[in-house]
């Protein structure tokens, strides 16, 4: 199967795995996650983040919570940076788009009780875009890496 | 990978003990329990998340849940025990400005006393 990450010099696969659309999957996925970036426990911890959420709007919104659709995760790192891209078989979606930014000045009586996640994808990678293939959409996270 | 919670009540005060992962998937165990935190005038609830490993926007929303409960019974909640990184979280997500938190579990029981 082809790679959803162009190679290039200096850029080496850590992961490449599949599962199905299923939210009681987020566990193992994090594992693997924590496996192949040890050293970056930080970074692991916000790449399983933005992964959930962005997987789990998919689950209920792109693929209205049907379970047995795949969803294919691949990570790549590089001196520079850490690539993240999930690929679904959903519908057109760009979440960077259309979910509006939650304000998270509000007081506690005008917090909206959700509406986080995106925010969240916005504020913990530093590229982060959504495109869409023909056959599903591809959003893509990079994370510089401190030197 | 797997997530539990534990409620107690010490002196007056509930003690909600979260341990492990709190996602889109886990979230749902907790949910009648926040629900059920603040009944009357005067609840003092303390959350201590110093088991928390993870937790995603499905954890935060019980959070807001649980803070707006308190705020419309007129009761007290503080959360206690917060990891550097689910402390980020809180941050990012403007948490911070309008909850009560605490390094330490004993800190947020000294506050609830008073």
């Amino acid at each position: 199967m082809e790679t959803l990450i162009a190679p290039a010099s200096g850029k080496k696969l850590l992961l490449d795995y599949t599962m199905p659309s299923q939210v009681v999957m987020f566990g193992n996925l994090a594992v693997s996650v924590e496996d192949v970036i040890p050293d970056l426990p930080e970074i692991a911890f916000s790449t399983n983040l933005c992964l959930e959420e962005l997987i789990t709007n998919t689950i209920q919104y792109g693929l209205g919570n049907v379970p047995d659709h795949a969803i294919r995760i691949c990570i790549s790192r590089s001196a520079d940076y850490l690539e993240i891209v999930v690929k679904d078989d959903a519908p057109p979606f760009d979440p960077f788009n259309v979910v509006p930014t939650p304000n998270i000045h509000a007081d506690l009586e005008e917090r909206e009780i959700g509406g986080l996640g995106v925010h969240l994808v916005r504020s913990l990678m530093d590229e982060v875009w959504a495109t869409y293939d023909g056959t599903g959409n591809l959003i893509t996270l990079k994370k510089t890496l401190a030197q | 990978m797997s997530f539990k919670f534990h409620l107690d009540t010490h002196a007056g005060v509930q003690h909600l003990t979260l341990t492990g992962r709190l996602d889109s998937a886990t979230f749902v165990n907790l949910e009648k329990t926040i629900h059920g935190l603040f009944n009357s005038a005067g609840d003092r609830v303390l959350i201590d998340l110093s088991a928390l490993s993870y937790i995603s926007s499905a954890g935060l929303r019980l959070m807001v849940v649980a803070a707006k409960r308190a705020r419309q019974v007129g009761g007290q909640l503080i959360l206690c025990g917060l990891s550097p990184t689910v402390r980020t979280v809180f941050e990012i997500s403007g948490f911070l400005k309008i909850m009560a938190t605490t390094e330490t579990k004993a800190e947020a029981e000294r506050a609830l006393q008073t």
